[in-house]
């Protein structure tokens, strides 16, 4: 047997250990990881020797580390990204604390980046969540979050309080929407049109599914959402149109099935993002063609675009924008939650994906994922568009809306353009977060 | 952090296939094991039997997912012409994996650069994987430096300043714990016997004219040492009747609690063993305030006697004494004109790196102390166990906290009364060589005994120094 004593005469040299698979079958992903329980406490202690000052020493440690990485990769420091991997492999963990998961998460992303694996990885992962993916599972895990957090239902409320809005005195209304959200954004709106005052409207539904892992799932909603509007007395016709075998833009009047004498608005919930940079100017135009009465668009706030050639900024926004998106989901969902785990999951392709897969390469599978912040998007929508501000009705719903979940939500004046109304931002701890807004020509 | 990553070659990270690179080991100690054989190249295939679900394991966790349709092809086989180590977890890289957490966690605390919640969190991950009662030497040594340095972090981050205020520890084993683990460190090395031999042995042969011996103990804590003195003093071979034997043993408030025995009783035991060996003898205590100042005329002098200063530092004692405590006992002492000085203290090397490289010369001490009893009782896992917990635990903490606050900056008592005025050398005597080296022959033949300097005997095991043992005096001549 070796001696200890030996280990250190000679050389140390660093490898990727993995987690011993003992470790992993001991752990169900639905309980605590043991070291959660004794994480918290401690790291409450050691971060906080005063009382919460702020400073670079009592920032988290897993940004350290992963900043710390993303910069030795940029400059091709070898050693140290080693020790890096390392550490974070080991100190890392999908089951942990916030901390821990950002670890994991990031580091898939890293991991591709130094080993410049990251199209495959992407590739896989779209793989995998195609296979995993069903309806049942995609709609709980969609109704849930919805249930504990305002995140996806303040886009919902504010478009179709803007939508309502603007087709008042419609009778043939028809909405183009090019989402993510599983039509669970309609129910509410057929409601309302069922309720109108003068006569129920009739609405044609067209929706545009560009994300290639909904499409399995969309059909099971079109007999839903057609037996709903039966339900609701809304004369009602439901298409289902495929935009991803080509580039969005591309579509036509005649695809999106457009006529003669209908309003139409368009409804654009996280899908904007998806889209290829290069080809976002032209998908607006698209929508500038159809000459919508209304125009919605709600987005994520963060900028993963303009950094898109610098590695470590791209990064240091991508781990800004998912420690706040991992924070709240910790701090909406219960500890135990299966439905938070696979939010967090989702998480990873869209890491991986910003930040290791090279856009030039053609990737035809999955989406694109770079996002854009409010004010870049205003830019763009400019060209045809002018913004409509949200009435006091629907500011007031959101209001509403948001008292319905845990208190840290807000709504956040948009900080560039303090004199100009440029949508409505939610704020999570005064951090803005979902950025909404709709347009007419 | 330069230290590790002096011998790693570069990687070329951006195409899979790498030169092999030659290995740099810098230790040629050979014979230990074949680590260095191995080139320091990463194997980012890892190094395990089923290098596919490992590399699954980190990328994708569906743990039900069938892993072999869409793994990452990261192995092709011209990427490290390494000789792949046997499983990943054989205990060498298991062994190697916790020193490497233990580095990082010690970085993160070292003092330029402050991360008290990477370093809890390390220390959390290596609390899961380690245990103080369980496993290879690596792992159990591994398991005390993580409590030291968890409660090194409590004080830290609490801000408790240092000085005194050492975070004493409140390891209160059960007494029979005590005893038995004292037994078992005096049976299975050669520690203490050690310490005690080559300054008995040194005291005896400066007082073998004198009719009067009064020795001032440090830290008399059993007493074991005088036993075997005392036995040596009765029996000397000339006939001559022996020396009067006066021992004032250092008390100190509420120290109680950290020896199995108080002063007095042990006082009360020499003095009952001294009558039964019809030595004649008288026991004293000199009683220090809670600074623990020495001040030498609280102790009562008789005249014509030869005065022994006895300054034990090394286990078995459980914690390490306040340098300031030292010094001002050494510094004192010397006011009394002592015949002989007998200081016994942990070795210590010079290194550089900060508490980085302090930290890592530390664990390599005790390391080769917990070798050196593997070595010669390879089945008394819980014997040693147990003495590890009463004894090396305690140490470990304390040596720790001296390194942290960087007191002694790594000098020894004996550099020091080196330096101070009024202290001569004096030399060890080729009985007093012979008979430490007849000690080590009795437990494994790693143990190495050396002449460092004329005045200091070094019990080393293997290539490191533990142990030293140096004889001084006040006297001018002698």
């Amino acid at each position: 047997m070796t001696s200890v004593d030996s280990l250190y005469n000679n050389t140390l040299f660093i490898f990727f250990t993995q987690k011993s698979s003992m470790e992993r079958t001991h752990l169900s992903p639905y309980t605590n990881h043991p070291q959660t329980t004794t994480k918290q406490p401690i790291s409450h202690t050691y971060s906080d020797p005063g009382g919460g000052e702020a400073g670079p020493d009592n920032d988290k440690w897993a940004s350290k580390l992963l900043l710390e990485c993303a910069q030795s990769i940029s400059y091709k420091d070898y050693g140290k990204i080693n020790h890096l991997l390392w550490m974070l492999n080991e100190l890392s963990s999908p089951y942990g604390d916030c901390d821990q998961k950002l670890a994991y998460y990031f580091l898939q992303a890293l991991f591709c980046k130094a080993t410049e694996s990251g199209n495959r990885c992407y590739k896989s992962l779209i793989s995998v969540a195609d296979k995993s993916h069903c309806f049942d599972s995609a709609r709980k895990l969609i109704l849930k979050f919805q249930e504990v957090s305002p995140w996806t239902t303040f886009g919902h409320v504010a478009s179709n309080g803007a939508i309502l809005e603007a087709f008042d005195g419609e009778n043939k209304l028809h909405i183009i929407d090019i989402s993510n959200t599983l039509c669970t954004q309609w129910p509410t709106l057929l409601e309302a049109l069922a309720t109108r005052s003068d006569d129920t409207p009739s609405l044609k539904l067209t929706v545009v599914v560009t994300s290639t892992m909904a499409r399995s799932i969309m059909k099971e909603i079109t007999q839903r959402m057609e037996k709903f509007a039966r339900l609701m007395g809304v004369p009602f016709e439901f298409n289902l149109i495929n935009g991803s075998n080509k580039r969005l833009w591309q579509l036509t009047k005649e695809e999106l099935n457009v006529q003669e004498g209908e309003a139409i608005a368009v409804n654009c919930i996280g899908a904007l993002r998806r889209v290829e940079v290069e080809d976002r100017g032209d998908v607006i135009r698209l929508f500038s063609s159809l000459n919508p009465r209304i125009v919605t668009v709600v987005e994520e706030e963060a900028d993963f675009t303009s950094s898109r050639f610098d590695f470590v900024k791209c990064f240091e926004e991508c781990l800004r924008y998912y420690t706040l998106y991992f924070e709240m989901l910790e701090e909406s969902f219960t500890p135990t939650s299966n439905e938070r785990l696979m939010l967090e999951r989702e998480c990873s392709r869209g890491i991986v994906r910003v930040l290791t897969c090279d856009d030039e390469q053609n990737i035809d599978s999955g989406d694109c994922e770079r996002r854009e912040k409010g004010n870049q998007w205003c830019e763009r929508l400019k060209e045809h568009f002018s913004l409509v501000g949200f009435s006091d009705d629907v500011v007031d719903d959101v209001k509403a809306l948001l008292k319905r979940y845990r208190t840290g939500w807000s709504l956040a004046h948009d900080r560039t353009n303090s004199n100009e109304d440029s949508g409505m931002m939610l704020a999570w701890k005064d951090e803005p977060v979902v950025w909404a807004s709709a347009w007419k020509p | 952090m330069a230290m590790v990553f002096n011998h790693l070659l570069d990687l070329d990270l951006s195409h899979y296939s790498t030169t092999t690179t030659e290995s740099t080991t810098t230790g040629d100690d050979d014979h230990y094991c074949n680590l260095g054989d191995w080139s320091p190249v990463v194997d980012w295939d890892a190094l395990s039997v089923h290098p596919q679900e490992n590399f699954n394991g980190l990328l994708e966790f569906e743990p039900n997912e069938d892993d072999n349709d869409h793994h990452m092809n990261l192995d092709s086989p011209t990427t490290l012409m390494v000789e792949p180590p046997v499983s990943p977890f054989s205990d060498d890289v298991k062994g190697l994996r916790l020193v490497h957490l233990l580095m990082a966690a010690a970085e993160a605390m070292a003092t330029d650069n402050k991360s008290y919640d990477l370093a809890a969190v390390i220390l959390v991950r290596l609390k899961d994987l380690v245990s103080p009662n369980e496993g290879t030497n690596m792992e159990r040594l591994a398991a005390h430096f993580t409590d030291a340095l968890l409660s090194l972090l409590e004080t830290s981050a609490r801000g408790v300043v240092g000085g005194l205020h050492y975070k004493q520890n409140h390891h209160l084993h059960h007494p029979t714990d005590v005893l038995a683990a004292f037994q078992l460190l005096q049976d299975m090395s050669p520690y203490v016997k050690f310490g005690h031999f080559t300054a008995n042995q040194a005291i005896i042969e400066a007082v073998v004219h004198e009719r009067r011996v009064h020795i001032i103990d440090y830290d008399i804590m059993e007493g074991i040492q005088w036993a075997s003195l005392m036995q040596a003093l009765i029996s000397q071979k000339d006939g001559a009747p022996p020396p009067y034997l006066r021992i004032t043993a250092l008390s100190r408030p509420g120290s109680g609690r950290k020896s199995i025995s108080t002063v007095q009783e042990t006082g009360r035991l020499l003095t009952s063993f001294a009558a039964s060996i019809n030595l004649p003898f008288s026991f004293h205590q000199c009683k220090l305030d809670s600074n623990e100042t020495f001040k030498p005329s609280s102790v009562k002098l008789v005249r014509g006697e030869a005065i022994i200063i006895n300054c034990m530092l090394h286990l078995p004692h459980f914690t390490h004494r306040p340098p300031t405590s030292i010094s001002s006992f050494l510094a004192g002492a010397r006011a009394l004109n002592p015949k002989l000085v007998t200081v016994v203290e942990e070795e210590e090397q010079k290194v550089e790196g900060g508490f980085v490289g302090r930290f890592m010369d530390t664990l390599h001490h005790y390391s080769a102390v917990y070798d050196s009893l593997e070595a010669g009782f390879p089945m008394q896992g819980r014997a040693r166990t147990l003495v590890e917990r009463v004894f090396m635990g305690p140490r470990i903490v304390g040596s720790l906290a001296r390194v942290y606050r960087e007191e002694g900056e790594g000098g020894s008592w004996g550099a020091w009364l080196t330096a101070e005025p009024g202290f001569q050398p004096v030399n060890i005597s080729f009985a007093n060589h012979c008979q430490a080296k007849l000690l080590l022959g009795l437990f494994n033949d790693g143990y190495r005994v050396e002449e460092s300097a004329s005045n200091k005997l070094v019990l080393g095991w293997k290539s490191r120094q533990l142990l030293s043992a140096s004889i001084w005096t006040c006297l001018e001549t002698n």
